[in-house]
């Protein structure tokens, strides 16, 4: 079970940092910052930069993420914003607009 | 720790109730209670006035404060409008208060409101005490009003044995700990830092309020007895007589080298 | 008549029930629908349609609203619910209190203002404070 979860219907403006897995299903606007899992929803809504050690779009981001292990945008799932991370999947289905560093 | 006195469902007490040992109340009292042992207030009791007692469980209904040196506990069905403080208060589900509750040491508000009769002429010295919870600004202004009863005598006496100046002095409290029961957690209260940020509360404004130049004057006579009839002007240091050498005629003066 | 007190079930559907971890902290504004339980640290207003649960050792400070409030961590801010307000032997609250029914654990370190609507009843010639 994840550390954090934000249910559907729950809005979040500011910021969230951590150091467990953080699981989003509704919306934030701000920054979040974690050094385990980030999971964003297929209903999320997230308007923030992201730190992670791993991200997992399934919804919206609209931010730059920065994943320590990789970062994968699901079918469904779409991100704005700059990508670095030392792997990444854009699914089939998924929309990415944005820069890659693949930090070597 | 004495009997248990009872006043019963049909009896109505016009008056204060004082003493030692526990209360029972089931009918009606029209005044202040004030014991050192328990006091119960049944389903049907109705106490118009403050209550205080080591323990206090409350089934009736109180309009008034309840201080409590042990615990305060309103039952289900209870009702209470008034300020609450002891260290451990308990407010069962079903039971109704209105009022301030205070687990932390003394209740500023309690003690400023509640009469603990014996106290009452203590306690407005006593809310000097605890001011230094506040900035230590508004206790000096306070004790500006006195300054033109004596100015400098404030200023040149650092440790007054009365100090409204000096409201981190444990002195006054001490003082007034062997006349009344309340003085005994204020002390405590004042070397303890507020946990919690006080600016919400009325409380705190109140301790700031109280202590208002009368209480300040009346400590002034104390210091009567210190002091000389004229007021005491700090001696202006004078610098010592100047050493003047025995010179020789002829002597010629030796230039020192200065550093830029 | 003794009102049986219940914790309120938190709601099991995952989407309802949200979850600020121990090792969270958010600062910031919290607000929607769904329970929320709070385990980390929050430093803002909390305004929910539905439950809030502050655990022992978590930590808010800001208003605190809700339809039920179960507080047994720190809460310096006020506290609103159309329901009950528990605070649990655990907490540590400062701060207004404001709901339909509130109660305290003899234990509870509180400096709170209790504002219950409801009248006395002295038989004769009441005066409501």
């Amino acid at each position: 079970m994840a550390g954090t979860v934000i249910g559907e219907g729950l809005t979040i403006e500011g910021d969230i940092s951590g150091d467990e897995e953080i699981v989003i299903h509704g919306n934030l606007r701000g920054r979040l910052t974690t050094t385990d899992a980030v999971t964003v929803g297929g209903t999320a809504v997230v308007g923030a930069d992201i730190t992670g050690a791993s991200l997992s779009v399934a919804g919206q981001v609209t931010g730059d993420v920065t994943a320590s292990e990789r970062v994968d945008i699901q079918a469904g799932g779409k991100l704005v914003g700059d990508i670095k991370a030392a792997r990444f999947t854009i699914a089939d289905g998924a929309s990415f607009k944005g820069n890659v560093d693949m930090e070597i | 720790m004495g009997e248990t006195s009872v006043i019963g469902a049909g009896t109505v007490v016009s008056g204060h109730i004082r003493g030692q040992g526990s209360l029972e109340i089931l009918g009606r009292v029209e005044g202040d209670v004030s014991v050192t042992g328990n006091v119960v207030i049944g389903p049907a009791g109705r106490v118009r006035g403050n209550v205080s007692g080591a323990q206090l469980s409350i089934s009736g209904q109180v309009q008034g404060d309840l201080r409590g040196t042990l615990a305060v506990l309103l039952e289900a069905g209870a009702r209470v409008a008034g300020d609450i403080s002891a260290p451990r208060v308990g407010i069962a589900p079903g039971a109704l208060a209105r009022g301030h509750v205070q687990t932390d040491g003394e209740s500023a508000s309690a003690a400023a409101r509640s009469p603990a009769p014996v106290a009452r002429p203590l306690s407005p010295p006593l809310r000097v005490a605890p001011a230094p919870l506040a900035p230590v600004a508004p206790a000096r202004v306070e004790a500006k009003p006195p300054a033109p009863v004596a100015p400098a005598r404030v200023e040149a006496k650092p440790p007054p044995p009365v100090a409204p100046a000096r409201v981190e002095a444990k002195p006054p409290a001490q003082k007034l700990e062997p006349k009344a029961p309340l003085p005994a957690p204020t002390p405590a209260r004042a070397d303890v830092k507020a946990p919690l940020p006080p600016p919400k509360l009325p409380p705190p404004n109140r301790e700031l309020r109280k202590p208002d130049p009368p209480r300040v004057v009346a400590a002034a006579p104390p210091q009567a007895e210190f002091t000389p009839v004229r007021p005491i002007k700090p001696e202006p240091r004078r610098p010592p007589p100047p050493v003047v050498p025995v010179l020789s005629k002829g002597t010629k003066a030796k230039k020192k080298k200065s550093h830029d | 008549m003794v009102l049986a007190f219940r914790p309120t079930p938190m709601p099991r559907h995952p989407l309802e029930l949200s979850v600020v971890g121990t090792g969270t902290r958010i600062t910031g504004r919290i607000s929607g629908s769904g329970a929320l339980r709070i385990e980390g640290t929050v430093k803002g207003d909390v305004n929910l349609q539905g439950d809030a649960e502050v655990a022992e050792g978590a930590s808010v400070e800001g208003n605190l609203t809700g339809e039920s409030l179960d507080i047994a961590g720190s809460l310096v801010g006020d506290a609103r619910a159309s329901g009950a307000i528990a605070v649990r032997g655990s907490a540590r609250v400062h701060g207004e209190l404001r709901g339909a029914e509130v109660s305290i654990e003899a234990g509870a370190r509180v400096s709170v203002r209790l504002d219950t609507e409801f009248e006395l009843d002295f038989g004769t010639a009441q005066k409501r404070r």
